[in-house]
C-alpha cells in the first residue's frame, strides 16, 4: 500500500445533473421544505381552514362576551402560526449550518411563503360567514401570531415553537375577559387600529428576522 | 471446532420479580430525567398565575368564591391541559420521529411496556407540576385567611384531567409521529376545552355536567361553609377522565408491534374497559338531579355527605340576636348594623322575629345567581337569612349600601308573608313602605329587587300605579296608627287575603 497520489488535487464529485440555475434553486427550495415538512404544514393550514369554513358555517361559538366569541377564531388563527413557527425546526443540524450558504434565503422564503399560505386558507375558510373583525383583523392576528411562534423557535426551538402561540392564546383570552386595551394584545383591538398592527408586525418582523438568521434553536431537549 | 446442535437449548431462568420491578423502577428513572415536560413547567406556572390565580384575587375570601373561577369554571384545566397534551404528544412520537420505533419493537421489553414508561414520566411530571402549583395557589389562599373548606375533590378533577389529556396526546403522537402532533395536541386540547365550555355554559344539567368546565349547580355557597362539598359529580368526572386515559393508552397496545398476543389482548381489554368507564360516567352524570346542597347521582350518592357541618354561631346584639356561621364572622357587624331598621320598624308587631340566624342557601339552577327568600318560623320567631345565597361580598360588598339593601328587602319580604314570589299586591304594598321606612326610598327599591331575583314591573322602576299608591298611604301615617293597623291584618295579609283597596 502506498500513499502515492495524496497530493494531487482532489477530483471534484460528480455533480447532480443541473439543466439550468433556475432548476438548481428549484431543487434547493424543494429539498428545503421537503426536509421542513412543508407538505405536511400545508396540509394542516388546509385542514385549520376547513375547520374555521365549519365553526362560521354552523355558527359554533363560545356563549359569553367578546372574548368567548373570539375563541375559536383566533384558536385557529394561533394553531395555523403555530403550524408555520414549527417548519422552522431543521433536522441536520450543524452540518446544514455549516453548508448551507443559501440557508438564510430558504427560510426566509419558507416563512412568507407558509405564512401568506395560512392567511390564504383562512381567508378562504372565513368565507362560510362573518369571522370577527373580518380579514384585516385576521391577517393581523396571524401575523403576530407567527412572530411569537417564531420568536419562540429561536428561543426554545423549532420543535417547542408551538408553545408561544399557545402561551399567547391563554394570555390573550384572559386579558381580552379582563378588557385589556394594550396593544400588545392586538386581537382585542379593532381591525383598522394602528397600534395592534403595528405591535403584531413589529413581532413578525423580530421573529421572521431571528429565524432568519439564526434559524431556530436546536438545544431543546427532544 | 464443533457445533453442539444436538444439546438442548438452555433457557434463561425467568427474571425474579424484583429484577423485573427494578428494571421497570430504572427505565421510568431514565424517562424522567431525558423528559421534556419540566422544561415547559415554569411557563405553565406563569400560566397558571396569570389566568388562574390572579382573577380569583378580586373576590371575598372564601374558598367556594375564590376557587370557582379556576376549579368550576375549570381555568386551571383550561392553562395546563394543551401544554400537558403538546408535550405528551411531542414524547410518544418520540420513536416515531428518530426512526428508532423498529429498534424497540426487537428490544427485551415490549414496545406498549416501554411507551407506557415514557407515557409514565410525561403524566408524573404533569400531574405533580399542576398539585405542586394548585398546592402552592390555595396554601397563597389559606395564608390570606380564605374561609370554609377547600375543595378538594375538584383538584382531583383538575388532576384526572391532566392525566386523560396527557394520555390523549400521547396515543395521537405514538399513531402520528411528526413534529406536527404536538402542536395539533395542544391546540386539538384547547379547542376541546373551548367546545367543553360552550356546552357547559348552555346546558345546565344532563350528559353535559360530565364536562370538567361546567360549573352549572355544583360549586355554590355554602359548600364547605355549611355543609360539605359533594363528591357525587366529581366522582362521576374522575371516572369519565380516567376512562378516557385508559382508552387512549390501551389502543397504544393494539398495533401488532406493541407486543406479544397476549399483551394486545389485554391492552384491547384495557381499551375497552376505558371506553365503559367513560360511558359509564356520561350517563351517571345524566342521572343528577339538583339537590339542596349541589348535584346528587343516585348511584353515587352518600347520605352521609347531607350532614350539615357542625358549628357554633357567632352572634351579636343585645336585643336583636344575630347569629352566623363563624366563616362569615367578619360580615357579622355589617348584617347586624343592615337588619337594625327593618328590626325597628316591625317591632311589637305579631310575627315579629326575635333574632336572626343564618340558614344554608340552597343550590339553584345555574351558577348561584340571586337571591333566596328569607323565612320567619319557630316559637318564639326567628329569621332565617340564607346568606350564602346573596353572595353579599362578592358581589357588591358592604361600602355600597347594596347588600344592606338586599337583606333590609328580603326581611320585609319574608315579613310580609310574600315567600319566594313578588307576594300579592297588597303585600307589595306594605314591604314597599316597611322599606321607606327603613330609609330605602320607593324609586330605589325596584333596582334592589331585581338585584335579589325578585320580579318586579314597569311600574316599579318609576314608583308608580296602584301598588306605589297605597304604599306611599300607609307610609304617610303616623307610625302608632300604621302599627295598629298591621297589627290588625298582618295576619290576612301574609294568608293573601288582602287587596289594595282594603289598605288604609
Amino acid at each position: 500500500m502506498t500513499a502515492a497520489g495524496v497530493h494531487q488535487p482532489v477530483r471534484q464529485a460528480a455533480r447532480a445533473p443541473v439543466r439550468s440555475p433556475a432548476l438548481g434553486w428549484l431543487r434547493l427550495a424543494y429539498l428545503y421544505l421537503i426536509s421542513r415538512r412543508a407538505p405536511a404544514a400545508l396540509a394542516l393550514l388546509a385542514a385549520l381552514g376547513a375547520l374555521l369554513w365549519a365553526a362560521l358555517h354552523w355558527q359554533w361559538s363560545i356563549a359569553g362576551g367578546p372574548a368567548a366569541k373570539l375563541v375559536i377564531p383566533l384558536t385557529i388563527e394561533a394553531g395555523a402560526a403555530a403550524a408555520v413557527a414549527v417548519t422552522a425546526h431543521g433536522p441536520f443540524g450543524e452540518p446544514e449550518r455549516a453548508t448551507g450558504r443559501w440557508l438564510p434565503c430558504l427560510r426566509l422564503g419558507a416563512i412568507v411563503a407558509l405564512t401568506a399560505a395560512a392567511a390564504g386558507v383562512l381567508a378562504a375558510g372565513a368565507a362560510a360567514g362573518s369571522l370577527p373583525g373580518g380579514f384585516l383583523a385576521m391577517l393581523r392576528n396571524v401575523a403576530g401570531i407567527t412572530g411569537i411562534g417564531l420568536l419562540s423557535a429561536a428561543v426554545v426551538g423549532g420543535a417547542l415553537a408551538w408553545t408561544g402561540p399557545m402561551a399567547y392564546l391563554v394570555l390573550t383570552e384572559t386579558a381580552l375577559a379582563g378588557h385589556a386595551t394594550t396593544p400588545w394584545v392586538w386581537p382585542a383591538r379593532p381591525p383598522h387600529d394602528t397600534g395592534g398592527a403595528l405591535c403584531a408586525a413589529g413581532v413578525l418582523a423580530a421573529g421572521t428576522l431571528l429565524v432568519t438568521v439564526r434559524g431556530a434553536r436546536e438545544s431543546v431537549r427532544d | 471446532m464443533t457445533t453442539a446442535t444436538d444439546s438442548p437449548v438452555r433457557r434463561l431462568p425467568p427474571p425474579a420479580g424484583g429484577a423485573v420491578a427494578l428494571t421497570a423502577a430504572r427505565l421510568l428513572w431514565l424517562e424522567l430525567r431525558r423528559n421534556t415536560m419540566p422544561w415547559l413547567l415554569p411557563l405553565i406556572a406563569a400560566l397558571l398565575w396569570f389566568d388562574s390565580y390572579r382573577p380569583s384575587t378580586g373576590v371575598a375570601p372564601y374558598w367556594v368564591l375564590r376557587t370557582f373561577w379556576n376549579m368550576g369554571q375549570g381555568h386551571t384545566i383550561v392553562d395546563v391541559a394543551p401544554f400537558v397534551a403538546g408535550v405528551a404528544a411531542w414524547m410518544g412520537s418520540r420513536d416515531g420521529r428518530r426512526g428508532t420505533a423498529d429498534l424497540l419493537t426487537a428490544a427485551a421489553r415490549p414496545r406498549w411496556a416501554v411507551q407506557l414508561a415514557t407515557w409514565a414520566a410525561t403524566a408524573i411530571w404533569a400531574v405533580g407540576g399542576y398539585l405542586v402549583f394548585v398546592g402552592v395557589m390555595f396554601a397563597v389562599y389559606a395564608y390570606q385567611g380564605a374561609r370554609g373548606e377547600p375543595p378538594w375533590w375538584w383538584v382531583a378533577v383538575g388532576a384526572a384531567a391532566v392525566l386523560a389529556f396527557s394520555a390523549a396526546g400521547f396515543a395521537l403522537g405514538a399513531l402520528y409521529p411528526s413534529r406536527f402532533a404536538a402542536p395539533l395536541a395542544a391546540f386539538g386540547a384547547l379547542l376541546a376545552m373551548g367546545t367543553s365550555s360552550q356546552i357547559g355554559f348552555s346546558h345546565t344539567s344532563g350528559w353535559a355536567q360530565i364536562l370538567p368546565t361546567n360549573s352549572h349547580g355544583n360549586f355554590q355557597p355554602d359548600s364547605g361553609m355549611l355543609y360539605p362539598w359533594l363528591p357525587d359529580l366529581a366522582i362521576a368526572r374522575i371516572m369519565f377522565l380516567a376512562g378516557i386515559a385508559v382508552a387512549a393508552l390501551g389502543a397504544l397496545g393494539l398495533p401488532a408491534a406493541a407486543g406479544g398476543q397476549r399483551l394486545r389482548r389485554a391492552a384491547g381489554a384495557a381499551a375497552l374497559a376505558g371506553v365503559a368507564a367513560a360511558g359509564t360516567a356520561v350517563g351517571l352524570a345524566d342521572t343528577a338531579r339538583l339537590g339542596p346542597q349541589g348535584l346528587v347521582i343516585p348511584a353515587l350518592h352518600d347520605a352521609a355527605n347531607d350532614r350539615p357541618i357542625a358549628y357554633t354561631p357567632v352572634c351579636a346584639g343585645a336585643g336583636f340576636r344575630v347569629c352566623l356561621n363563624p366563616y362569615y364572622r367578619t360580615d357579622l357587624a355589617h348584617v347586624t348594623a343592615a337588619l337594625a331598621p327593618v328590626v325597628r320598624e316591625v317591632a311589637g308587631l305579631p310575627g315579629a322575629p326575635v333574632g336572626a340566624a343564618q340558614t344554608a342557601a340552597r343550590y339553584s339552577a345555574g351558577e348561584g345567581q340571586g337571591a333566596q327568600a328569607m323565612t320567619i318560623s319557630g316559637h318564639p320567631p326567628v329569621l332565617g337569612m340564607p346568606l350564602g345565597a346573596l353572595g353579599l361580598p362578592a358581589a357588591s360588598g358592604w361600602a355600597h349600601g347594596v347588600a344592606a339593601g338586599q337583606l333590609r328587602l328580603l326581611f320585609v319580604h319574608a315579613f310580609a308573608g310574600a315567600g319566594s314570589g313578588a307576594g300579592t299586591p297588597a303585600q307589595q304594598a306594605v314591604q314597599a313602605a316597611l322599606l321607606r321606612g327603613t330609609g330605602i326610598p320607593f324609586v330605589m327599591q325596584s333596582k334592589l329587587l331585581s338585584s335579589v331575583g325578585l320580579p318586579g314591573s314597569k311600574a316599579a322602576l318609576t314608583a308608580t300605579g296602584p301598588v306605589y299608591a297605597a304604599a306611599r298611604r300607609l307610609a304617610a301615617l303616623p307610625p302608632a296608627a300604621r302599627d295598629a293597623w298591621l297589627a290588625a291584618h298582618l295576619g290576612a295579609l301574609r294568608a293573601g287575603h288582602l287587596t289594595l283597596a282594603q289598605l288604609p
